[in-house]
């Protein structure tokens, strides 16, 4: 198929006279990266029967890491928006000393081995920790809660976040925000009323991203909360301890709802992307 | 007096504008001559408090506004590219200060009305500012200024991304402005401008 869109792309440069031997070897080599990537999910349906899938989904205990899943990521999702959009705002917006360093910082998170970022968020809710006091006081061990899933993939999943909507903001003319305030909108009322519909785009990306990235997140997890088990976790532990062979569907049907969000991202981040072909 | 600067100093990285001293009578129309780069745009930024004077005062109406946000200064401020909200029609970007005031929708839209026939853009209330032609968009952001009804409207460049003909319309209408007693400040690198329609000018120097 992937070989059919080229071919068909192939006859209308023709068409337009920009054929060019580098461009053949360069969708020749996209060709083989595109191949990498599809081979293994290809094998991965091809391999699960229909029978053993739907097995799978009407599993309960695949049914409620999945709802875990996808529940305590878009909540942590909506949650760190209401800190990471006024950050990626500042970031777009204000220039101080010292912010080359603090992008590093929110940076970090994408850096980190996943398993250490896992023992980094341990660290601030273990039992011994000024958080994990202060949830024993209330009777409650946030260890291997539903609140430590959460703090885990907000802590690897919040730079796309504000990465995008940084981006978003600054793309909005420095001019439309003025305009609005020579109106007599407060700085918050141009925030909430012009920045922000018109940075929409990449912050639905960024939240999305977010929300998928954080839903995927295997080794932070891994670490705070073993039980209860997200789907990532179930199809580590289902692999360790009956084989792929039992693991497999549930990674099948995780894979389809992965691709279901990958899509609606791709569909929400395509309003407003400038073309960015370049004649080679 | 209406508006009043007086040893105003801004720098800005390598820019820096020399003490800037001026003085508006009410109903008074006055020009601001320079050269590209020599901070006619950065004054007019200054006034309408999207910069923040280094030294100096600015008055208006006899009140100081040196140190008040640009939201609680008495002044309207048309920008060379018009800055329209491309997201909103061009009813809810003239409407957008009133909103702001706490008016009804009611007396919004009569508001609005008085003023889209004076400037001929009633047939463009719905449409969306990436589908105005440059006099329209002009038309549009001079309308939604001066639904604030400011004290002094600070106009950079307004003639200059005009054709001829266009230009000659948008003067008459700045003319009009000045002569129903509106304060105006106008930037520009034209002299046909400032005898056009000015009554006195200023010059900057680099």
């Amino acid at each position: 198929m992937l070989f059919c869109i080229f071919a068909r792309n192939h006859s209308k440069m023709q068409r337009g006279n920009t054929y060019t031997w580098t461009r053949l070897a360069f969708i020749f080599i996209s060709g083989l990266v595109l191949l990498f990537l599809v081979a293994p999910l290809l094998g991965l349906f091809f391999s699960t029967s229909l029978p053993d899938l739907f097995q799978a989904a009407a599993d309960v205990q695949v049914q409620q890491s999945i709802g875990l899943t996808l529940g305590v990521s878009a909540l942590t999702t909506l949650i760190a928006a209401v800190f990471a959009l006024p950050l990626a705002y500042l970031m777009a917006r204000k220039d101080f000393r010292g912010k080359a360093l603090l992008q590093g910082l929110i940076d970090i998170p994408i850096v980190l081995p996943h398993s250490a970022a896992g023992i980094a968020v341990l660290g601030c809710i273990a039992r011994d920790s000024a958080l994990g006091r202060l949830a024993d006081l209330f009777g409650l061990n946030l260890v291997g809660s539903p609140f430590a899933i959460g703090m885990a993939m907000a802590f690897v999943s919040i730079p796309f976040l504000i990465n995008s909507a940084r981006d978003g903001f600054q793309a909005v003319p420095l001019r439309l925000e003025q305009a609005a305030l020579t109106l007599g909108a407060s700085p918050f009322r141009v925030f909430r009323q012009i920045s922000l519909p018109l940075a929409k785009p990449s912050v639905l990306s960024g939240l999305v991203l977010m929300f998928a990235r954080g839903m995927s997140e295997f080794g932070a997890v891994v670490i705070v909360a073993y039980y209860p088990m997200t789907t990532p976790v179930l199809i580590f532990d289902r692999f360790n301890s009956f084989g792929l062979g039992y693991a497999r569907p549930v990674a099948v049907l995780f894979v389809i709802i992965s691709v279901l969000v990958f899509i609606g991202l791709r569909l929400m981040g395509r309003t407003g992307k400038k073309n960015n072909d370049v004649i080679l | 007096m209406m508006l009043s600067c007086k040893e105003v100093e801004y720098s800005v990285g390598r820019f820096r504008l020399r003490p800037f001293s001026l003085e508006l009578e009410k109903g008074e129309y006055c020009a601001l001559l320079g050269p590209s780069g020599s901070g006619k745009t950065v004054i007019l930024e200054l006034i309408a408090g999207l910069r923040r004077v280094h030294k100096g005062r600015i008055m208006i109406e006899g009140k100081d506004y040196t140190r008040e946000p640009p939201q609680k200064r008495p002044v309207g401020i048309l920008f060379q590219d018009y800055a329209l909200f491309p997201h909103m029609n061009v009813y809810d970007n003239i409407a957008y200060a009133l909103k702001i005031s706490g008016m009804t929708k009611p007396d919004i839209f009569r508001t609005i009305q008085t003023s889209v026939h004076e400037l001929d853009i009633v047939h463009l209330l719905d449409r969306f500012p990436d589908t105005l032609s440059g006099g329209e968009k002009q038309r549009v952001a001079l309308a939604r200024t001066l639904m604030t009804h400011p004290s002094v409207l600070l106009l950079d460049e307004p003639l200059s991304a005009l054709d001829a003909g266009l230009r000659d319309a948008s003067a008459a209408l700045l003319k009009k402005l000045s002569s129903d007693g509106l304060t105006v400040l106008h930037v520009t690198h034209d002299p046909k401008e400032v005898e056009l329609l000015a009554h006195r000018s200023v010059t900057i120097d680099p």
